[in-house]
């Protein structure tokens, strides 16, 4: 497979899965923000895609409607969702005879869906919730699309590298920028709603409660989305996928690369397996996801050098 | 005559062959059929199929993005649903005339870049080849496989009022609109079902078949699995859907010039598994832009090194470098020439007259009867830069022809053909709209093969004489009767 065709596979589910973590944070957000007692803010869901701004943190003042605006139709956020689809629908252009036509008519709807005139004012005039969701559900279609239509090939291990990389980082952030919350403001540590809105952003609420029966608690929160192998946003589930997509790589590969990324994939797979809850805690939660951070950043860094051509 | 609303208001132009009327009554054999078929939808039923031919398009991305301001504006080719018919005899008469003057146009390339003998003859003269922008010094003596340089070419045929075809112009370098050939073919199955079975239409499916068989026997290197690329300029060039179509129906790799690197005069693309060796391209990239060594040094759109390899015989390019010396519209008027001097044969397809500038009697001529006559750029294509006569007030025809008289190498005149008109679909009724043809013949060791169909474009403006796309243009499908 040409290299660059491989980038592109790569960073075209790494868009379309960061679109779709984005649109589900700004969906449970928005929900949250209507039923918050206190003052409900919309500064850790910035700080995640935006990085620390505080002029940006200014003009959108803490409206709903202009974040929503901002983080799905502004062209000037790098991360907003009509940059992502864009992004990903040029990444899937250029290798469109590699995929099949159905996804390739998947993306297109959904690049269109994000570009209809229509969206931006039911943003900000009627439910916003049935605007996100008519974006979650392309994306929905387009992962199963996927699923059921493409070849079981290089390709598709490409792809589901990307997708799983990014999920893990996104859980990652996630998870720092809000534990981080709570050193500013310790009271936190025992709002429960605090903690539902979290588990409900990255889609783990319902598996929680199945799974701890002793109410909501901050550390098995943590718990939960670092180290359960059956949540599928967990951070392990994320990095045993990346382990699984890249073994189906070896023999279309170069053996030193492949087992240059082998070490570093098994070695971040590892220590996370051999984490538990206490250990964690006793490294600091901070330290301990700067580390998976760094590493997740590294298998990036490698994948680019070994397989993309771009030294 | 038949009572639909949407067929009472055709009036064939007066003057013009019409592809559906012997004359303002009668419908021609090969139209009645698919006349009957159509008279039997209500207007709104044909909207419909409109409306569902345009979402076809967009949602399959069969778009071609127009940059505009910084954001690239997508936009579909239009497409009329009322197919243009060709019958069988009119279509053997098209494939004989064009299989002959391919040969000749082959043969005359070999020539030009080996011994001119043509030259020598004095059949065509120095001048005119040696200032031709596209005649390159660089493929002088190199030899290709089979002595083949013009692989695919998209010959654009028109038909004056007593029906007769024509030649306006021979695309001999990167010719495009294939795609829409077979995507046209596509959608007309989904807007008339059972129509084409019924009217015993010809398949145009061969096309990426026969092109890949010829790639392959182009292959420097005997191996059983060559490796075949299409090189395209990326995704920002306006052809750009075609070359993913054409790479998948053929299931060869679609590189751009940074996937290839050229290393002792040989080519290679990047893989994720390291270098793969490649044996043929199917470029898409002008000449201009192949080697940043030889040609255009900015150029980022090719590979560096391509023309040595190429010289070596290591690689084989599709079409051949350096063919735009056949094309040029200087050069068109010596065809029926080469066709004589190579082949010995009278041609079959007519040459539009074609005066050349350069020649201080022709130019006068030209000036003198201007209103009736189309001014080209030799090397222009796209209709771009040209002068329509009939249409133009007199200052654009003065700015012109300063222009001409600053480089008259530059120009030729033709008489205004006026184009055959077909019935097209607008607004709700049938009206005659001027029409040309794209068949395209493909060369290969085995000899020239045509896929019965081709591109028909068409002028949606009313009046119009200049079917190109950029212009308002639009196209139709291509039926050949059985």
């Amino acid at each position: 497979m040409l290299s660059r065709v491989a980038a592109s596979f790569y960073w075209l589910s790494r868009y379309i899965e960061r679109s779709d973590g984005i649109l589900r944070m700004m969906k449970i957000n928005y929900n949250s923000s209507q039923d918050a007692v206190r003052e409900f803010t919309w500064e850790p869901v910035i700080r995640i895609y935006s990085g620390v701004d505080q002029e940006l943190m200014r003009t959108l003042d803490n409206d709903s409607r202009s974040v929503l605006t901002y983080m799905v139709n502004d062209k000037s956020n790098p991360n907003s969702i009509i940059n992502m689809i864009t992004l990903a629908r040029e990444n899937a252009r250029s290798v469109q005879e590699h995929i099949t036509r159905d996804l390739w008519q998947c993306l297109n709807e959904y690049y269109h869906c994000v570009k209809d005139d229509g969206l931006v004012p039911r943003l900000q005039n009627e439910d916003p919730i049935t605007a996100l969701d008519t974006l979650i559900r392309q994306i929905m279609l387009y992962y199963g699309t996927a699923e059921v239509t493409m070849e079981r090939g290089q390709g598709r291990s490409f792809m589901n590298i990307g997708k799983y990389l990014e999920r893990s980082i996104q859980a990652v952030d996630l998870l720092d920028v809000k534990f981080g919350s709570v050193t500013d403001n310790p009271d936190l540590l025992t709002d429960t709603t605090y903690w539902k809105h979290l588990l409900q952003s990255i889609g783990g609420y319902e598996l929680y409660l199945k799974t701890y029966r002793d109410g909501i608690e901050a550390q098995s929160v943590m718990e939960l989305i670092i180290l359960n192998t059956d949540f599928p946003r967990s951070v392990i589930y994320s990095v045993n996928n990346i382990h699984r997509y890249y073994e189906r790589l070896k023999n279309e590969s170069n053996l030193s690369s492949y087992r240059d990324i082998a070490f570093q994939i098994g070695k971040l797979q590892s220590y996370i397996q051999y984490s538990s809850a206490e250990s964690i805690r006793q490294i600091g939660l901070h330290k301990f996801l700067t580390q998976i951070k760094h590493d997740l950043f590294a298998i990036g860094i490698s994948l680019n050098e070994h397989y993309f051509a771009n030294s | 005559m038949y009572k639909s609303a949407h067929f009472s208001e055709y009036n064939a132009v007066n003057g013009v062959w019409d592809e559906m009327y012997s004359d303002n009554s009668s419908i021609r054999d090969h139209y009645q059929r698919v006349i009957e078929y159509l008279s039997k939808e209500s207007t709104d039923n044909l909207n419909k199929k409109e409306d569902l031919a345009r979402r076809l398009f967009m949602t399959q991305g069969i778009t071609f993005t127009v940059y505009n301001s910084g954001e690239g504006i997508e936009k579909i080719f239009p497409f009329d649903i009322i197919p243009r018919i060709i019958t069988a005899s009119e279509w053997n008469f098209v494939e004989k005339g064009i299989k002959q003057r391919l040969t000749a146009l082959n043969l005359f390339l070999k020539d030009v870049y080996h011994n001119q003998f043509i030259i020598k003859d004095g059949i065509v003269p120095i001048d005119v080849i040696y200032s031709c922008p596209h005649f390159l010094r660089e493929m002088y003596q190199v030899d290709v496989p089979h002595d083949i340089y013009v692989h695919i070419a998209g010959i654009d045929l028109i038909r004056d009022e007593h029906g007769a075809f024509y030649v306006l112009e021979d695309n001999l370098r990167t010719p495009s609109g294939v795609s829409y050939m077979l995507e046209n073919r596509e959608i007309t199955k989904r807007l008339f079902p059972d129509l084409l079975p019924q009217c015993n239409v010809r398949s145009v499916t061969e096309y990426p078949t026969i092109l890949y068989k010829n790639l392959l026997a182009l292959s420097p290197r005997q191996i059983s699995n060559p490796t075949i690329v299409l090189l395209s300029p990326g995704i920002y060039n306006s052809a750009y859907f075609e070359h993913t179509t054409l790479a998948r129906l053929m299931g060869v790799e679609l590189v751009e010039g940074r996937d290839l690197v050229v290393n002792n005069h040989k080519v290679y693309m990047k893989t994720t598994t390291g270098l793969q060796q490649v044996d043929v391209i199917y470029r898409r990239v002008d000449d201009e832009y192949l080697d940043p060594l030889v040609f255009n040094p900015t150029s980022v759109l090719g590979v560096a090194g391509l023309m040595s390899a190429y010289r070596k015989g290591n690689v084989a390019i599709v079409n051949a470098i350096g063919n735009g010396v056949a094309d040029d519209k200087a050069i068109y008027s010596y065809v029926p020439d080469m066709i004589k001097y190579y082949l010995n044969e009278e041609p079959l397809l007519k040459n539009v007259p074609t005066y050349q500038l350069r020649n201080a009697d022709e130019r006068e001529f030209t000036f003198a009867n201007i209103n009736s006559m189309v001014v080209k750029k030799t090397n222009g294509s796209g209709g771009y830069g040209m002068l329509m006569g009939h249409a133009a007030d007199e200052q654009e025809i003065e700015d012109y022809k300063k222009e001409i008289l600053k480089d008259p190498r530059n120009f030729i005149a033709q008489p205004t053909i006026s184009l055959s008109a077909a019935p097209c679909y607008i607004q709700g009724m049938l009206q005659p709209r001027r029409i040309d043809l794209r068949p395209y013949a493909l060369c290969g060791p085995d000899g020239i093969e045509i896929v019965p169909g081709g591109l028909t474009r068409v002028a949606l403006k009313e009046g119009s004489l200049v079917v190109n796309s950029s212009q308002g243009g639009g196209s139709k499908d291509t039926w050949v009767l059985a």
